[in-house]
Formats: C-alpha cells, structure tokens, sequence
C-alpha cells in the first residue's frame, strides 16, 4: 500500500449513561492510504458514523474516547486539544454530511462560506480566495461559477448543494475526507453524478476518503476497500471485490445475499433472522452469535480477533483452525 | 377479464399559488402545480404492478389516488369495476373499502403510540364490524401476528417496544385485518436496513402467494421493483414515460429515461465500475419543460420533443422510440 493516511487503531467510543458507560465503538481498526477510499458499511446502529465522528473529535457528550489510536500521517490526534483540533478540521480533515443544507449556512452567499474556510485555514487574500472558490466550483462542475458564487444556499438544488459542500471540503486541501452519506439524500441520477465526482477529486488530489454509508451499491462503485461493521466492531475489511463477491463473515454472507440487484433476478433473497443487538445488550462473545447460521460454542464465550483470510481480514471463529493449519 | 384496478387519465394538479392579496397587488395570476397528468394503467389480480421514479415524479401522489385518500383533479379510479370517484356507487365503494389497504414508509408514524399492538391491528376490524366478540377479535389478532412472523403475545406490547422490521410488521397485519386483498405500499422498505429489508420484501411475497393479494407497489429503488414486482410503470415529471412487463423493462429497457435510470443505479455488479452519468437533475415541477418533460436531459432529443407531448403508445412514450431513432 502507498503511504498510509489515516490509521485508526483499537479505537474504543463509550457513552456515559446513569446506568454505566455504553460501548458504541469496540476496539476498531483500520488504514487509509493515499488516495484511497475506504467505504464503511454497515445497517443502522452499527457505528460507522460514531467512528467517523470520532475520527475528526466531534464526539459529543456524553460520549467520549474510551481507547486506541487515531493518527493522521503518523501524529495523533485523538488527545489534541480543542483548540488544536479544530485547526485540523477543515485544514487536514474535510467534511461532507449526506444533507447539505445542515451543512451550508442559508444566510451566507456559497462564494463567502468558500471564501471563509480558505481564509480560516490558508494566507490567502481575500481576492485570491474569491477567484480560488471559483476555481473550487468550476471543479466540481457547477456551471457559470463565477456567477453562481453569489448565489444563496436556497437558489441551489440538493445535487448542486452537495457539489459545494464538497468544494468546501476540499477547499484546504486535505488530505483526509470523511463523507458521511453523502448521497443518500440524493436522487439515483444524482447520486451517480457524485459518486462520479468524489471518485475523480479524490483520485487527482490523492486524498484519501472514509466514505460512511449503508448503501451497499455506493461502496462498490466508489470504494477501493470496504470494512463492514457489525454492532460497534469491525466484522470483515479488505478489498472491496472480494468483500461482495466472496465475504467471508457470515454477517458479512447474509448482508450480500440480503441486497436486491438489478443484475439477477433472485426467487427470494436470503434473510438474516432477528435484527442488531441493542448496545446495552451486546451478546457475550462475538456480536453477531445469536443471528448466526454457522455459531458454535466457542463464539458465545470469546470475542473473535481480526485474522487474515486470504486478502481480507475477519473477526470470526470459523477461519480459527485455517490460521493454525496454515 | 376486466382488470382488478383501472386507472384512466389521472392527474392532479396541486395550487400553489401566493395568498389572494399578494395575488392581487403583485399582479401574479394562479400557479398550479401537475403532480401527476394523464396516467393511466392496469393492475391485474394477483399482480404486482411497481411504479419507479425519482422524487417529485408523481408516484406517491397516484398511489394516494388509488386508496382514495386524494381526490383526483380528472380522471378516474376503479377498482373491481367500481368508481373510486361516482357518487352514484358510494354505497358499493364503502363495501369495496376494507379490502383496500395501504403500507406506509414510516410505520412508526402510521400507529398510535399509546395504543397497544393488538388494539392497532383490531382496529379495522372494529371499524368495519367483521368479527363480533372480543374473544374472537383477540384471536383474529393473534393468528394474524402469527402471519406477519410476529408472536400472538406481541398484541400486549406497545408500538416502541418493536424493531423498525417488526414494526412494519405490525403495519402488513393490521392491513390484512381487513381482510384486504389490494395492498398499496408506498416506500414500504425504504427505512429499513438491508437485512430487515430482505424480511420484509420476502414476507410481502409470502402473503401475496398465500392469499392471493394484489399489490401497487411505489418505490424509488430499482433493484428492490426488479425483486417484486410483475410489471413496471416509470415515472418521470408526472408523467408516465414506460411500462412494461418487469423482465422485459430490465432486460431491454425502451425509454431514454429508463435506460438512463438502470445505467444510473449503483450496484453490487459494477464494483470499480468507471461510467458517465447523465448531466442535469429533475426540472422544477411548477415550470415543466414543454414537450417531452425529459426533452433537456435526453441525449435523443429534437425539435419535436421539444414541442410535442408524446404520447404512451405501446407502453412507451416518446418520440425517438416511435420514429424507431432509438
């Protein structure tokens, strides 16, 4: 792998409650590379945005960092102190949400908020920031930017909104993107046109990017490598063809097996039974035990290490014996 | 044989105009909004008929057309042959009504909160005095929670207590209790996760081959219409631009539109998958394009698509595929 941008190692995310500390996030882990995008999958309630919140500090109370590691090029950054934070967030980490508006300020024209994160994090002048965020716009395929730069949040359609939050993200150009579903809100069409987008930006300014989301389809258009996470922890990483044409984790089976496609015509699409576990009753053992088809003693007792598995890696009992014979 | 659901000429046309005296000192006439214009299709027994479409396409407005919960600005319903409009059949259309039923996308938002399940499904039953008793009520109830895959003990539980899945549950019983045979689902799906998704999509077929049920199915998903419905109407501006039967419109689909949309929707097939979308988004319905709505966007387009609504003839509408240039 090229250099490694984002390495986030046995991160643990607790929320403190009256009734003792919940865990959202249960000692995960994973690398970006330069230019890489890993996608995040997995159903709701399975931590893939608290991970990616934790990773720029916008972890609100009462959660908090319980464990691990967070470095972006070999410096942490998960003790920085606020302040010190949010100069890498903006700076070094940019950010796209899946609803644009939330993300935009609707009293501010679109030039001034570009112009406002470039002079935040950049020297440069207040001209050079204007022409530099119509550059930005012109980039991610606004038509007549230097006309639609004083337009208002309001004047833009959701595709076009979207287009500016990523100009924002990647206004100082960091080389880190965390996009937290960033098409759901979007139409199909849409939805392709930015996929298409974010994959051409993130390959010529080698950013690497955490894309979040729960659309199957999305991650395997866009993504190079996939980590599908089940109930707080990392149940299966690694390429992203192998991942869905072969998973590994029978979580990982029953989530491929359970997505409709448009390529086959399936008689009936296989179904895992029950649904996630809460976070105040995660089984003992490995997560997913109870909805396992393939679960045996061992896995209602002790938690499952990450282990490779050909290219990928996977947390699951069943691939024990295969390490020791190997 | 006649179709189970007749739909002929349907359109509904919103008012969105300004308050009267704005009207009136900013000189503004009347500005009515076509939500739907001129649709018409045919549900046979025992089918599924799905209409796709992006949002604002008009789809969810026809499916409330159908119910009745919307009254059409022209245009006709009927449903076994009964109007769903002639005052002259009221009486016929109140015999006809509880077999009508429709599934909503949020079932949580669909339920009285302070009711318990088994009061939520009894209640259609009451309203339309179809069981006396309160111990054969009960059991009614039961056996239909045992239909939807739930416990006949959930009746006691109150709507919060369940999953999202199980809670669309509850929503498919409660449709049934009337003994329905026509079941309108509006994005009945879309809020679930994949794996709950997959339950809900296999219990729908499971209930369809059992009972005989006819389904209009509305969604946004194309690969999730592919799954289940028997034929397909596309919808685009309010307009009804293919239908066809399902394996045909996936297979050779006829429209620039759908062609487009199939091209458009990220799959579990396209790992890696390098295209170029179509440019443009969905035109503002208020000021529609004039002749074919899609003329802006189509890569097909001439001068009389720009001019002239097409007509649907042969389940397609649109000039390029008529003149045979597509």
């Amino acid at each position: 792998m090229t250099e490694t941008i984002l390495s986030v190692r046995d991160l643990t995310v607790a929320f403190d409650t009256r009734r003792g500390p919940l865990t959202a996030i249960d000692r995960v882990s994973f690398d970006i590379g330069r230019g890489e995008i890993l996608g995040v999958v997995g159903e709701s309630g399975a931590g893939k945005s608290v991970t990616g919140s934790a990773v720029i500090g916008l972890i609100d109370r009462p959660g908090r960092i319980a464990g691990g590691e967070i470095s972006l090029r070999g410096e942490r950054i998960d003790n920085l102190s606020p302040e010190a934070m949010r100069r890498v967030r903006g700076r070094r980490i940019g950010m796209i949400f899946q609803d644009p508006l939330t993300s935009l300020d609707p009293l501010f024209r679109v030039g001034d908020q570009i112009v406002e994160t470039l002079r935040t994090h950049t020297d440069l002048s207040a001209k050079a920031a204007r022409s530099r965020a119509i550059d930005l716009l012109a980039e991610v395929g606004i038509p007549a930017p230097e006309r639609r730069i004083d337009g208002y949040p309001h004047e833009f359609s959701g595709g076009m909104r979207q287009r500016v939050v990523i100009a924002l993200a990647l206004a100082a150009e960091p080389e880190l993107i965390i996009a937290d579903e960033p098409t759901t809100a979007l139409d199909v069409s849409v939805q392709a046109q930015i996929i298409t987008l974010l994959k051409r930006l993130c390959r010529e300014h080698g950013t690497a990017v955490m894309l979040v989301t729960h659309d199957m389809g999305v991650i395997a258009e866009a993504a190079d490598r996939v980590a599908v996470m089940y109930a707080g922890r990392v149940a299966e990483i690694g390429p992203v063809a192998s991942v869905i044409a072969k998973p590994h984790h029978p979580y990982a089976v029953g989530l491929m097996g359970a997505i409709p496609t448009l390529s086959q015509e399936a008689k009936r699409l296989s179904q895992i039974p029950g649904s996630m576990p809460r976070l105040t009753a995660i089984p003992q053992g490995c997560a997913f035990n109870p909805r396992c088809p393939k679960v045996f003693a061992r896995c209602r007792v002790e938690r499952p290490e990450p282990q490779a598995v050909e290219a990928s890696r996977v947390a699951c009992h069943l691939y024990d014996s295969a390490e020791r014979a190997a | 044989m006649s179709a189970y659901v007749e739909v002929t000429d349907l359109r509904r046309q919103f008012d969105v105009s300004k308050p009267w005296l704005n009207r009136v000192i900013e000189r503004e006439p009347r500005r009515l909004l076509t939500a739907v214009d001129r649709v018409g299709f045919e549900i046979a027994k025992g089918e599924t008929f799905a209409i796709v479409g992006e949002s604002g396409s008009g789809k969810s407005t026809v499916a409330r057309m159908v119910v009745g919960l919307l009254p059409p600005s022209a245009g006709e319903v009927r449903i076994t042959g009964i109007s769903m409009t002639d005052p002259r059949q009221a009486a016929a259309r109140r015999r006809l009504r509880s077999r009508i039923q429709m599934i909503f996308q949020d079932p949580y938002a669909s339920m009285n909160p302070r009711w318990r399940v088994g009061r939520i499904i009894a209640e259609p039953i009451r309203a339309f005095s179809l069981i006396q008793g309160e111990a054969a009520i009960r059991a009614r109830v039961g056996e239909l929670l045992g239909l939807v895959g739930l416990h006949p003990d959930d009746a006691r539980k109150y709507p919060h207590e369940f999953s999202g899945g199980q809670r669309q549950r509850v929503a498919i019983a409660r449709a049934l209790a009337s003994q329905a045979e026509f079941l309108v689902g509006d994005e009945p799906t879309s809020a679930l996760d994949v794996s709950v998704q997959a339950q809900i999509l296999n219990l729908m077929r499971d209930l369809q081959d059992r009972l005989g049920l006819t389904y209009l199915f509305i969604s946004h998903n194309l690969a999730v219409v592919r799954h289940m419905a028997t034929r397909v109407g596309v919808m685009y501006l309010g307009r009804l631009v293919e239908v066809a039967v399902a394996r045909d419109l996936f297979a050779t689909p006829r429209h620039p539109y759908t062609r487009m949309l199939l091209d458009a929707v990220p799959d579990l097939a396209h790992v890696g998958r390098a295209r170029v979308p179509v440019s443009g988004e969905i035109p503002n319905p208020i000021d529609p394009p004039p002749g074919c709505t899609f003329n802006p966007r189509c890569p097909l387009a001439n001068d009389r698509c720009r001019t002239e609504v097409p007509a649907l003839l042969d389940g397609v509408a649109c000039h390029a595929v008529q003149e045979g240039r597509a």
